[in-house]
């Protein structure tokens, strides 16, 4: 086994190493393995075996090469002129979802006017109810392929659901609390479910990987020019998403200790000042100052 | 003769490369040398796909979002290169095939004789 990884050296020697000639070279090695052992398995001495397997790879060069890109009509037509409509199964869950949603939310909306005498367990139901179908929408529009983009994994479409209910459910909720049908001290649900969600927020954005598919991903570059900072410099764009965490946090305890000593008729200033420096931090660190 | 028809053979399939990998995909992911033994074996082992050829198709098909690929966890040796078919692949391949099976039929007539 030895020997292989010797001549794939010896076949990459004088490649320049980018990150996609190591890309081809690793996968080579996996296959180059199981080409090997099954010469071996053959009878093929493990020496022949390895000379064997190189040689069937070619010349590596020319496979690093650029790749001829077939005539376009338009640089936005995907390369082989395949758009991928949306599966009708997910245009009906979609729908159903939406139906879900602006039922349960019209319900909750009047039953937290008071318009109609809803029990308070009943109207927080229909709000759970409303917030997990619009996260539905968007985990499950995450989660399909699109003409320019792979489906986003399951596990990740599903935090993006998580995250979306959790803070229209917080919405809703002080909306609930402001409006009167729910008790001041309930205050500290909604403010859960609002750190949960941004928390879940910022941590999917910050793992966010890149899902174009990588025709889309040439063309994007190609044709726009990433002339603001967080595309230039994502280390920025995790820091931002790091200090957004910690403000809106700082903001949220403010406001509940705020409330608890002062009361809550300016409570809410604190969750204004925590957006205005939230503002400022972002315009600060997309456009920063030249010196 | 038996040289030629071979190689005549082999520049058939050849030109077909991406649909046939296309094919193998479809019936689920798979790794570069998976698929090479699946061409292969299909063939009777009498005729191959250059495995040059196969990464020139992944590298290809990934490009244009036909496929798209993904690490395996092995924990011993290398780790394989998985390939996924998208919707877009599934899609082209539908289209391809029919194409095939139209052009297969006009060959047909064209080049065998009826009595």
């Amino acid at each position: 086994m030895t020997t292989i990884h010797r001549l794939l050296d010896e076949a990459f020697a004088g490649i320049e190493p980018t990150p996609d000639a190591q890309d081809l070279k690793e996968e080579m090695r996996a296959n180059l393995e199981a080409r090997v052992a099954e010469l071996e398995a053959d009878g093929v001495s493990p020496d022949a075996a390895a000379r064997r397997a190189i040689g069937e790879l070619g010349d590596i060069r020319e496979l690093l090469g650029e790749l001829p890109d077939a005539p376009r009509r338009s640089p936005w037509d995907p390369p082989a002129g395949v758009r991928i409509r949306p599966k009708p199964a997910f245009v009906v869950r979609v729908t159903v979802a939406a139906t879900v949603a602006a039922a349960a939310l019209a319900t909750f909306a009047l039953g937290a006017l008071g318009v109609i005498p809803l029990p308070l367990g009943a109207t927080i139901g229909l709000l759970a109810l409303g917030a997990s179908a619009i996260g539905w929408t968007v985990g499950d529009a995450l989660h399909q392929e699109t003409t320019t983009n792979h489906p986003m994994p399951q596990a990740r479409a599903g935090g993006f659901y998580a995250a979306t209910s959790l803070v229209i459910f917080a919405l809703g909720f002080g909306a609930l609390i402001a409006l009167g049908p729910a008790p001041l001290w309930t205050v500290v649900f909604p403010s859960i479910a609002l750190v949960l969600g941004i928390a879940l927020f910022a941590f999917l954005g910050a793992t966010q990987t890149n899902r174009h598919k990588s025709w889309a991903l040439r063309h994007s570059e190609q044709y726009t020019q990433q002339e603001d900072r967080f595309s230039q410099d994502p280390a920025a764009a995790a820091r931002f998403g790091i200090y957004t965490l910690v403000i809106i946090v700082v903001a949220v305890v403010a406001f509940i200790v705020l409330g608890f000593t002062t009361g809550w008729a300016w409570a809410w200033l604190a969750l204004v000042a925590g957006f205005l420096v939230m503002m400022i931090v972002l315009a600060r660190m997309l456009f920063p100052p030249t010196h | 003769m038996v040289q030629d028809s071979d190689a005549f053979a082999a520049d058939l399939l050849r030109g077909h490369t991406d649909t046939i990998v296309l094919g193998v995909l479809r019936r689920g992911e798979s790794y570069g040398f998976e698929i090479y033994k699946t061409i292969r074996d299909a063939t009777g082992g009498a005729h191959e796909i250059k495995e040059a050829t196969l990464y020139a198709t992944y590298r290809r098909l990934e490009k244009d979002g036909l496929v798209e690929s993904f690490w395996g966890d092995e924990t011993q040796g290398g780790r394989r290169k998985y390939y996924r078919i998208t919707d877009a692949g599934r899609a082209v391949y539908a289209r391809n095939v029919a194409a095939w099976a139209a052009t297969r039929d006009i060959i047909d007539s064209l080049l065998i004789e009826r009595h």
